[in-house]
């Protein structure tokens, strides 16, 4: 272990950008780099846990498979965005492929292409979680000072009036039509420039993404950053960790150089898909690995309004209806979100030909919800030999709080005023009037590619718990089987959140790396 | 619409879910990069692509007509100013080998798949009436037909008003930072506990 005053001594941070080993600063075949714990993954999870670690005087070393772009290089082009910062490109999908889930694949991972959404983890889930899971340290008192510290260092505040964009106006005045609880986000931003391309990354730095916090506040101490490292397996000798080994594959898919680390501590950040997938290619874990999939299936609710939104104007994300938050009231959350033209030829699906045509031409009147469910953890993932495999239909206990929280967000809209909304299925299904939702809705059913769903937060594949037959990891994040092997992202989760979970996986991570000895 | 004269019956049943997941996997890479113009004209006028085959060319591009009707509207061209086929030539000659042959797949069939209902006749040759047929009773149909058809709709219309000369028709302000001159903020500073 290296010496902690030595260190913190000699911090310094560049102003602008990030000192990444690239796959392009690579010129032999095969690496061999030794550190006191090596992290694989440089999102919210790994981030976080580099530099609390580093910051100990613990020599740190980032693994990242996704390339480093700076924020300068940001297009602000969702398509473009995609096939740079996303995992699969965008398109990775469940194997039935009506799901999509988004993450980020790049330096600093999903917290790049995020919305800043941050909630703290919701009481009652901590209750489930006391419950159900016997973790008993997790308590909103005992997780007070991890919130405060992570909402503190990546300036978390609540949207300010200006920050709430039209849509979030109108649809915040549907919801008090209604009696609803609405209330204004909580971001991690300084310096809101309202230019609404928050899925894109933020050109200018003012979303607190890891790229331009925790990653260059690691680094200052001294933690070494690689991109375009994919890890392959964890290394492991008589039960305890000994290091990673991967490739380095640069952005045309070229394998460069293989790679090899030597160090007794091993942090798993990859993300809800990834780190399951590593632990099973390295045949660590119980059989509890890549079991208990949620993913937060999310609808987003478009709707034309007659006067003009411009839903691409403005803060991407304002206000919150929290009124059907609680399990006993439902178990769902609405969000206003913005959208640009690409999502928008995603989402709905309005008619064929000229009827496309027009809702298109209506962009600027369109305004849209997502809604968040309570989901159980139905799904699995499991690497099948040379692929992954997200297992995931959306079960038929979580089907009815789909459309309940369909139903609500029509209903939000047309309180506010919308002309039409537009359903989420392959079908082209819409409602004009209250009396006709319970109609339109349930002509859905709970089948392949009938419903258009996505999901941002993919959760709960390595849980942890205090009962081993039903847990991967441990209540302090350490992977079950082997030493030295830890989790710290948001496959830890014992339960879906029902909320973004950014916040709640910085604070675990940093719960985790406290307990890494 | 009465959707029972609709093509269903008399085809190769297409329901194995790994075909399915790569058809969107091969939609959402179609929706994803490409931004340059690409292709060349035989001396005839017709659209040669590097990395289309002249008939998934032609049936990206019957699609392109049938579901985008933009002219109608008076918004630029699908076929002719946007160079909404010329887009995803460009991205199928960015995408892995395997996702290519996917994205073959999906065409192949997608031309072939009206032959039982509509005079032995593909996709391509159906008129105009006919084709949106087509296109709507897959978009009904089981759910591989729905996925094959959302996939191909999307990875259309998304390479079309990808283009910045469609975005004045929608009021649409694309990237904004460098034109309203946004400071940039650096990294954050270090916490100091």
């Amino acid at each position: 272990m290296s010496d902690t005053a030595d260190r913190i001594d000699t911090v310094e941070m560049p102003r602008e950008g990030l000192a990444v080993v690239q796959a392009s600063d690579i010129s032999s075949e095969r690496l061999e780099l030794s550190a006191d714990v090596v992290i694989i993954g440089s999102g919210a999870g790994g981030a976080v846990s580099a530099y609390e670690l580093a910051r100990r005087g613990l020599d740190v070393l980032v693994l990242e498979a996704g390339p480093y772009v700076p924020s300068k290089d940001f297009t602000e082009d969702f398509t473009e965005s995609l096939e740079t910062l996303y995992e699969d490109h965008g398109g990775q999908a469940n194997t039935d492929g009506d799901l999509l889930v988004l993450q980020g694949r790049c330096v600093g991972g999903s917290t790049v292409v995020n919305g800043c959404v941050s909630f703290r983890t919701p009481d009652f889930i901590f209750e489930e979680w006391h419950r159900d899971y016997g973790l008993t340290d997790f308590t909103p008192e005992s997780m007070a000072p991890y919130f405060e510290r992570v909402e503190r260092n990546l300036s978390i505040q609540e949207n300010r009036p200006h920050e709430i964009a039209r849509h979030s106006m109108v649809l915040s005045e549907g919801a008090r039509k209604l009696g609803w609880s609405v209330k204004p986000f909580k971001r991690n931003i300084r310096e809101c420039a309202l230019t609404g391309h928050c899925l894109s990354g933020c050109k200018t730095e003012r979303k607190q993404s890891m790229l331009v916090t925790y990653l260059p506040w690691a680094a200052a101490h001294g933690a070494r950053i690689h991109s375009d490292t994919r890890v392959d397996k964890v290394l492991t000798e008589n039960g305890r960790a000994v290091g990673v080994e991967g490739r380095v594959v640069d952005r045309t898919g070229r394998h460069v150089a293989d790679i090899r680390v030597t160090a007794p501590r091993v942090i798993m950040a990859a993300g809800a898909v990834q780190t399951p997938v590593i632990l099973q290619r390295s045949g660590l874990g119980n059989d509890q690995v890549g079991r208990n999939f949620a993913c937060h299936p999310s609808f987003y609710v478009g709707a034309r309004y007659p006067q003009p939104i411009h839903p691409w104007r403005g803060a991407m994300l304002g206000v919150y209806v929290d009124e059907f938050m609680h399990p006993d009231k439902g178990g769902f959350v609405l969000e206003v979100g913005g959208l640009g033209i690409a999502e928008l030829c995603m989402i709905n699906e309005p008619g064929t030909g000229k009827p496309f045509v027009e809702y298109m031409q209506n962009a600027p009147h369109m305004a849209g919800i997502v809604t968040l469910i309570h989901d159980h953890n139905v799904g699995e993932i499991r690497w099948q030999g040379d692929h992954k495999a997200i297992h995931y239909q959306l079960s038929d206990k979580d089907f009815p709080s789909m459309m309940a929280s369909l139903k609500a967000a029509v209903r939000m809209h047309l309180a506010a005023g919308a002309e039409e909304v537009f359903l989420p299925s392959s079908e082209a299904l819409s409602v004009t009037r209250e009396a006709d939702i319970d109609r339109q809705v349930d002509k859905l059913v709970n089948k392949p590619q009938h419903l258009r769903m996505v999901s941002y937060h993919p959760q709960g594949s390595c849980r942890m718990g205090t009962d081993p037959a039903h847990s991967a990891c441990d209540p302090q994040g350490r992977l079950r089987g082997v030493e030295g092997v830890y989790v710290a992202d948001a496959s830890l989760l014992p339960s879906s959140l029902i909320v973004n979970p950014q916040v709640t996986v910085y604070a675990l991570a940093n719960y985790v790396a406290d307990r890494v000895t | 619409m009465n959707n029972n004269n609709l093509p269903t019956a008399g085809l190769e049943p297409l329901t194995r879910r790994g075909f399915l997941r790569a058809a969107t996997l091969t939609g959402m890479a179609l929706t994803a990069g490409c931004a340059s113009l690409g292709g060349r004209r035989t001396p005839n006028g017709e659209a040669v692509y590097a990395h289309l085959s002249e008939e998934e060319a032609r049936v990206l591009t019957r699609l392109t007509e049938i579901l985008l009707p933009t002219e109608q509207f008076g918004l630029p061209s699908s076929t002719g100013e946007v160079p909404t086929v010329a887009n995803i030539n460009d991205m199928a000659g960015d995408m892995a080998p395997q996702t290519r042959d996917l994205m073959a797949m999906v065409l192949w069939i997608f031309e072939r798949r009206p032959m039982a209902s509509f005079r032995f006749s593909r996709f391509t040759r159906l008129d105009d009436e006919e084709a949106l047929r087509y296109v709507r009773a897959m978009q009904s149909g089981t759910f591989f037909e729905r996925g094959l058809m959302t996939t191909l709709h999307t990875a259309v219309c998304v390479n079309y008003w990808r283009d910045s000369r469609t975005w004045p028709g929608l009021d649409y302000h694309g990237p904004v930072t460098g034109i309203w001159g946004v400071r940039r903020l650096g990294n954050a500073p270090m916490p100091t506990a």
